[in-house]
């Protein structure tokens, strides 16, 4: 794959597709994947299981400073920010909510456009907050692949089409559009 | 937003240790540059070379700067489970040990929220008077912050929930007032507790502490300042001494063979070998 990793993030009616997507891609997969989805900020467990339920992928809530690794699922923890590190690692952080949230998904899309730059591939799932249209504006900036959920889809539009509002996205995708796209890129 | 990119930060990390002594070097490059952009926005400053400026020629300003550097706590009572720990298991097993004399340390504190949840639970087991609690901070700003009291609004909805969670034996609002839509928390809490300034590294103490507080503070390090900071605290606890860090936090992952064992892995619970 010419891409070097994939930064999804999701809010409100997001977990089914994020569990699509899971279930879709191969074990194989040669890059990580970072899932920046807004959860409640005091459960700390739970979520994760319930992902890894239909997952192919190993899904990860990782520590601090955790190494990146091709073919896993990085979920960012509960009341924490999941930043992409230099250096091929994870940090966290516990900085100031944005946008009411943390984790925060500008903040993944903005620090993952930063070390992978044009290798990089943005999707944006249903929510019900403008978080995340900055950050997938950052990876486009960067001359990343930048891909929305079709918003006639979604439970939930603001999210997606408030992407679409400030970003020229490459694709607006249904689910399955969406699945097939990702399996065919070489 | 202004963006700065990473040769920029490094640059601005060598200039304000030329001119300040205060060696950010070893910061994690990622949030520090997080803080640098918060900073320049917060202060409505259009250019990077204008922040730098005022950064280094303004003394009064760059103290400014250092109290935004450091990330505050999220809230009060976080991770209500370890506070529970806390006040069931974790408190009156070092007492059974160190009998009367229990002496806490919180370094690197920025807004209070762990020191006033730390007082109001040791309150509600009527020890607060037999423990001696140390705090200490990177800027003056932090301390005269945590000092007055204040607590931010917006931290105030989570707090109330965590303290419950905790099984806090009275109402959070007990703890505070309301001055002209303004949270003060009961400086009477902390009235006994040693404030102090510190340097990056935290400095040793005079005296041997028996737990050190010290959760999401090291997220903001690199391994190399990790390992100077776990160094320091090695020197500082006894045997036997606790230290508890974030939960998402490690420290066999940036030290290799250290002189703590884990004792609570969701918690994120150490304790000093020997």
């Amino acid at each position: 794959m010419n891409y070097k990793a994939i930064v999804i993030g999701g809010s409100a009616g997001s977990f089914q597709v994020v569990t699509r997507i899971l279930s879709s891609l191969p074990v194989t997969l040669s890059v990580p994947v970072f899932l920046s989805l807004h959860r409640l900020k005091h459960v700390r467990s739970g979520f994760l299981e319930a992902l890894m339920l239909k997952s192919n992928l190993p899904i990860i809530e990782p520590e601090d400073k955790e190494q990146i690794r091709p073919g896993r699922a990085y979920l960012a923890p509960a009341n924490y920010h999941m930043y992409i590190e230099l250096g091929n690692r994870i940090a966290l952080s516990t900085e100031e909510p944005v946008n009411h949230s943390r984790p925060s998904i500008d903040l993944s899309f903005i620090t993952a456009a930063q070390v992978y730059r044009d290798k990089l591939i943005g999707i944006i799932l249903s929510g019900a907050n403008t978080d995340g249209a900055l950050g997938l504006k950052r990876v486009k900036d960067n001359n990343g692949l930048t891909i929305v959920q079709d918003p006639q889809e979604c439970p939930v539009r603001t999210m997606t089409e408030s992407s679409i509002r400030i970003c020229a996205v490459d694709h607006v995708f249904k689910t399955e559009e969406m699945i097939n796209f990702l399996l065919k890129l070489k | 937003m202004l963006e700065i990119g990473i040769v920029e930060t490094k640059s601005i990390i060598k200039a304000i240790a030329e001119k300040y002594l205060y060696d950010f070097s070893d910061y994690a490059l990622t949030s520090f540059k997080q803080r640098l952009e918060r900073s320049i926005e917060l202060h409505n400053i259009k250019y990077f070379d204008i922040f730098q400026n005022k950064l280094l020629e303004d003394k009064i300003f760059f103290e400014t700067f250092l109290s935004e550097l450091e990330v505050p706590s999220t809230e009060m009572f976080r991770d209500p489970s370890l506070w529970r720990i806390f006040r069931e298991e974790l408190i009156p097993d070092i007492l059974k040990d160190s009998g009367a004399c229990l002496r806490i340390w919180l370094p690197n504190s920025v807004s209070g929220d762990e020191l006033f949840s730390l007082c109001i639970m040791l309150h509600e087991m009527k020890l607060l008077d037999q423990v001696k609690i140390y705090v200490s901070a990177l800027s003056q700003r932090s301390l005269d912050v945590i000092q007055s009291g204040y607590f931010q609004n917006g931290k105030l909805s989570i707090s109330t929930d965590n303290y419950i969670r905790a099984n806090g034996k009275m109402g959070l609002s007990d703890y505070y007032t309301t001055v002209k839509g303004e949270i003060f928390r009961d400086k009477s809490l902390i009235k006994d507790v040693i404030f102090s300034l510190q340097s990056v590294i935290p400095e040793p103490m005079a005296q041997p502490i028996k737990l050190v507080l010290y959760r999401n503070k090291m997220i903001y390090f690199n391994q190399t300042l990790e390992s100077k900071v776990l160094r320091c605290f090695e020197q500082n606890l006894n045997a036997g001494a606790h230290l508890i860090i974030g939960t998402k936090e490690t420290i066999s992952n940036i030290y290799g063979n250290s002189e703590f064992n884990l004792v609570n892995n969701s918690e994120s619970i150490y304790r000093r070998k020997g």
